[in-house]
């Protein structure tokens, strides 16, 4: 019988065969399938950081469940009072079950009004759809710009300065092989470094040294695009190693039937395009 | 007559070159018997191994989903050799995710080789899954996990986790592994939380990763590195060899079985190359010759 498992497989070989059919031509399956994924991309990330992150994260140290935090003052029932118009809003004015708000509060942490500088900031952010208020969209960003450079500071300097320089140091009580190692590196780091410089034209020594360090850009771009094929190799064997294991009798030969009704349907689509150029080129 | 035969293939459409790369995958999936190549580990993956396998019982061992369906033929065969290798050795598994597909990756890890080994969830490896962020996720296991994360990936309280008890911040790891396919990954474990706590860690990565992460390895920032599906099937080998020592007989990995297809694929691919820069020079000299 269809089960769960092999609707899943046929789904996974008619999707993989789709975007394969591309290598032949740009074709209505595969622009459907391209739609497909960016849509549920786009649907599944939204609702993942909406429930993993700003309900419980955010949400939920604005509003704590008020059995954590209820101490009776009027400023907690006005505070609370908003949450209810959110959840007024959020459930369709009152039509729809309440799940982003839930009753009396979110969760158990305590209560981190703080959490309202990255409300509004994230509020501002939206704001960008407005192009009244667009301007207000500038100011999250600054603060996203001002924090991730503030954030990587210290720990780029650390592991990709610090460490470095210090392990492109020589190290001469090492034995010959690991000097010539270290001495290859040095150059290496060296002239790749003159090669971005272009404070100083690029004449003579320095652009003998600028032309050593392009070489060794070449080799370092060579050696990414071997891996970047192998990396592509590899997935293409998981792509056919899947579409190998569909084609069997347990899967109701997934594979051979939804590739030979591609095939017909890709050739009756091309005949047709075929004509209409035809026709529109009288 | 070689000439024109040269620039022929230099005209070859496309489309047939892609039959071909997709043959050369092909066959040798189907038939795995027709091509037998030999796997011998080389010095990166070994350095992991031996890590790893320094690790005693109990000791525990942070290992963090940064993957998804779209490299699961490259990294997969890793987590589940690295979960054997861990599961048979009695080391405490905590994983984490710093994309969201991890929570599918770890989620089937775990039940292929969690039964296997006879391994309890909360006793002996726990999924605390996916936080968004990155590497302000990665910053916040390194000083306060309990800040992030409330419940594990099924919703039970932290607090009522046995292995859970006594963890607060990376400190309290003995060796960090990254399962790796790009950003938030690697670089963002050496340089948010191993670099500044000295904690010791692996990476198992894409091939596409291996040239941005080397740099890391060369300094001993990160021990050794499993590289795309060959590292996977190196791994593997000497994890099956372990186990073998051990007297545990374990199903074999799945990315041994797929390096007749990669090493066909490469020679096709270099032919190619071969054959386009001749047919260049060929078509270059008839060119200018008029």
């Amino acid at each position: 019988m269809f089960s769960a498992e092999i609707l899943g497989a046929w789904l996974v070989v008619l999707l993989s065969l789709c975007i394969f059919s591309y290598l032949y031509n740009d074709n209505p399956f595969y622009k459907a399938a391209e739609h497909l994924f960016i849509g549920i991309s786009a649907g599944y990330w939204a609702s993942l950081f909406f429930w993993t992150q700003i309900q419980p994260n955010l949400f939920g140290r604005l509003w704590p469940s008020r059995i954590v935090t209820d101490d009776g003052s009027i400023l907690k029932s006005i505070w609370y009072a908003i949450y209810e118009i959110l959840n007024f809003i959020t459930t369709g004015f009152g039509v729809l079950n309440r799940n982003v708000f839930p009753e009396g509060g979110i969760g158990e942490r305590e209560m981190q009004l703080s959490y309202v500088i990255p409300f509004i900031l994230g509020i501002f952010m939206l704001l960008r759809l407005v192009p009244k208020f667009g301007y207000l969209a500038r100011w999250a960003i600054a603060y996203i710009v001002g924090m991730t450079a503030g954030l990587r500071f210290y720990s780029f300097l650390n592991s990709n300065v610090r460490m470095q320089i210090q392990a492109s140091a020589i190290d001469f009580t090492a034995d010959w092989v690991g000097i010539i190692n270290a001495l290859i590196l040095f150059i290496g780091t060296l002239t790749g470094l003159i090669y971005f410089f272009f404070s100083k034209e690029h004449k003579g020594t320095i652009g003998t040294l600028s032309k050593i360090g392009i070489y060794f850009l070449m080799i370092k771009f060579g050696a990414s695009f071997g891996f970047a094929v192998m990396g592509r190799i590899s997935l293409l064997i998981g792509r056919m190693n899947d579409l190998k294991d569909y084609s069997t009798h347990e899967y109701y030969y997934a594979t051979p039937i939804i590739l030979i009704a591609m095939i017909i349907c890709l050739a009756i689509w091309a005949f047709m395009d075929k004509g209409k150029t035809n026709k529109d080129s009288i | 007559m070689m000439k024109n035969i040269f620039i022929k293939l230099g005209s070859l459409d496309r489309r047939i070159i892609f039959f071909v790369i997709g043959l050369s995958v092909l066959i040798p999936l189907i038939k795995p018997e027709w091509v037998t190549l030999p796997v011998r580990p080389k010095i990166h993956s070994q350095i992991v191994f031996d890590e790893l396998d320094k690790l005693k019982a109990g000791n525990k061992l942070l290992l963090s989903f940064e993957y998804g369906p779209s490299t699961k033929p490259e990294i997969h065969p890793m987590a589940i050799a690295l979960l054997k290798h861990m599961f048979a050795k009695d080391i405490k598994v905590y994983a984490t995710a710093l994309w969201a597909d991890g929570n599918f990756m770890s989620t089937d890890a775990f039940a292929e080789v969690s039964e296997e080994f006879g391994k309890e969830y909360g006793i002996d490896y726990v999924n605390l899954g996916f936080k968004p962020g990155g590497e302000p996720v990665v910053r916040g296991i390194a000083s306060d996990i309990r800040t992030l994360y409330d419940a594990d990936l099924k919703g039970t309280s932290i607090d009522d986790i046995p292995m859970m008890d006594g963890i607060v911040n990376i400190d309290n790891f003995d060796f960090v592994f990254s399962l790796s396919a790009g950003f938030p990954g690697s670089t963002e474990w050496v340089q948010y939380a191993c670099d500044p706590k000295n904690i010791p860690m692996s990476t198992g990565c894409t091939s596409i990763q291996v040239t941005d992460i080397i740099p890391y390895v060369e300094n001993e920032q990160i021990l050794g590195i499993l590289a795309g599906m060959p590292g996977a099937a190196e791994y593997e080998s000497l994890v099956d060899n372990k186990l073998r020592e051990m007297g545990k007989i374990s199903k074999p990995g799945k990315a041994t079985g797929m390096m007749a297809a990669q090493s066909i694929a490469h020679v096709m691919i270099v032919l190619f190359i071969i054959f386009g820069n001749i047919s260049y020079y060929v078509t270059r000299k008839k060119s200018r010759e008029g």
